[in-house]
């Protein structure tokens, strides 16, 4: 085998690592955030609203949408509903999983093309391709009704983390090449600071630092945003080739969302549920399962499985209140800007941030940086 | 999959990433943007102009019979429903030129009616779709709103039906 081809066969299988207990969690988790936050749509009223919505206004994008030649009736938004959250439940179960996400990763399409046939694309197409992608790890392969099957293969594939993170980079390319051509780097042009107006004036994304922002006019400031937007969008293609440098960019995407949510109110969340993939779910596993021992005092190979049922219980619970929190609009009203969006990045936020920390203090203290007792010494 | 089908797989993904971003740019340039596609958005535009910026606005005008003045909606107000961040899209796709609002079917005006009733309430008369350029300089406390320019009024009438 030639080392090009060596290396190509790396960068797929071996990019990443996967357990069958950390993809069994991750499942859990993607299906109940799917669920929970990402369903397309604002609800039954947004699907009656579209059904009724007259032919003048039915402007499919260029696509397989275009083979309609109006909104559907009701029924079929009602219809397609219904499959996504069965194939959902399908997907959270682990029953007949790979099926259960391939059939919701198309529902989740076929939802988006017609809301996005108004006339207005949404770039959120990740949501769908998640777990039409993680079908094919066998993520099903543990805490699943599948794994309870004779015969059920409990081999996992990371091969579809490479194909995910391989997507993130391109498409954040694409966000990166087209502010080159536009002029972001013109030093005599704040692009960033021209859509922060745009955003507040035209779209009334006003909520959170949006207002101070707005006043904020450091010339420096915004230019060297300008800079470090478009090299971290371009920058995402290159660092696609090693799995570390990918997830230091994927904390850098968080951060950046963050920062973006905290000016221009655009959470964008279904990046989230991709960046989520490349957490370390065995590790996370690993930690509540020592969690759920410690508490209970059990420490039988149940314990592994109702460790991973425990905190199913606590994440259901936690999305079903910040759910309902959120739909109550209490907080953030008059605003696209949902709470559980702004719960969701900043929780994210923070994680980044500890770890980046704890990061950072094992590299000083690899180095020797911090010596104990030299404070005691140096007046010597 | 075997791992020969998967690295094909991953090399055919490779070849048609860069071919699908080409045929979006084009497509998207004489059209609009195709879906689905792995693309996230640009924002190439730079929203600048001497010592400002100006951006452009669509508006309703309400008329009705109660009143002489008109009441005066913001799309996302006529529309509720449709998510914010599609608002700007919608308006530019339906309301950006007179004469595609002028050939709306007795249908879509019926429809916008009954929108426009359900924020303006009495007998409706007519709606102005007003498009505007506003202009905001810079000042030390922050952008300031210094003129406002019409480009565009359309009227839709709701009496002669």
């Amino acid at each position: 085998m030639k080392h090009s081809e060596k290396r190509f066969d790396h960068w797929i299988f071996k990019s990443f690592t996967v357990t069958a207990d950390g993809l069994g969690l991750l499942r859990i988790f993607t299906s109940l955030f799917i669920l929970f936050f990402l369903i397309p749509g604002q609800g039954s009223s947004h699907f009656v609203f579209l059904s009724e919505m007259p032919d003048d206004f039915f402007a499919p994008p260029p696509g397989p949408m275009m083979l309609l030649h109006g909104f559907p009736a009701y029924a079929v938004f009602q219809i397609l509903h219904t499959v996504l959250l069965f194939s959902l439940a399908g997907m959270l179960a682990g029953y007949y999983t790979k099926l259960a996400s391939v059939i919701a990763g198309i529902s989740i399409l076929l939802l988006q093309g017609l809301i996005f046939s108004i006339g207005k694309v949404n770039h959120e197409i990740l949501i769908a391709v998640v777990p039409i992608v993680m079908a094919f790890s066998n993520w099903g392969a543990a805490f699943s009704v599948d794994s309870t099957r004779k015969g059920f293969s409990h081999e996992v594939h990371s091969w579809p983390l490479s194909l995910l993170a391989l997507l993130i980079g391109f498409m954040m390319f694409t966000a990166g090449f087209p502010k080159i051509l536009g002029g972001w780097l013109d030093p005599a042009t704040q692009a960033a600071q021209g859509h922060m107006f745009n955003q507040f004036f035209v779209r009334e994304r006003d909520a959170l630092l949006a207002a101070w922002f707005v006043n904020f006019d450091n010339i420096v400031f915004w230019e060297l945003l300008d800079w470090a937007t478009v090299l971290f969008e371009v920058g995402f293609m290159v660092a696609v080739l090693s799995g570390k440098w990918f997830k230091w960019f994927l904390c850098l995407a968080v951060l950046f969302h963050f920062s973006t949510m905290m000016m221009l109110n655009i959470a964008f969340l279904p990046n989230f549920l991709v960046y989520a993939v490349f957490l370390n779910w065995t590790e996370i596993y690993d930690s509540n399962l020592r969690l759920y021992r410690r508490i209970t005092g059990k420490k039988g190979e149940k314990s592994k499985k109702r460790s991973v049922w425990v905190l199913s219980g606590v994440l259901l619970i936690l999305f079903s209140f910040l759910s309902y929190v959120s739909s109550k609009e209490l907080y953030l009203t008059g605003s696209d800007l949902m709470l559980h969006e702004v719960v969701v990045v900043s929780v994210a936020f923070l994680i980044v941030f500890i770890l980046a920390s704890l990061t950072l203090s094992q590299v000083i203290s690899r180095f020797d940086i911090i010596k104990p007792g030299s404070s005691q010494e140096s007046p010597k | 999959m075997s791992k020969q089908t998967v690295k094909k797989f991953f090399i055919a993904v490779l070849i048609w990433l860069p071919i699908q971003y080409g045929i979006v740019g084009i497509i998207g340039f004489y059209h609009s943007e195709p879906w689905p596609a792995f693309v996230f958005p640009g924002f190439k535009n730079v929203y600048v102009y001497e010592g400002g910026f100006e951006i452009a606005q669509t508006r309703f005008e309400v008329f009705t019979v109660d009143s002489e003045e008109p009441m005066i909606l913001q799309p996302r107000e006529l529309f509720p429903e449709i998510p914010l961040s599609q608002v700007p899209g919608f308006m530019r796709t339906h309301f950006s030129d007179s004469a595609g609002i002028e050939s709306f079917t007795p249908q879509t005006v019926r429809w916008l009616e009954r929108q426009a009733a359900l924020m303006a309430g009495g007998e409706l008369v007519s709606m102005d779709v007003v498009s505007l350029m506003e202009f905001y300089s810079i000042a030390d406390l922050g952008a300031v709103r210094d003129s406002v320019k019409e480009l565009q009024r359309t009227t839709i009438s709701f009496a002669s039906r």
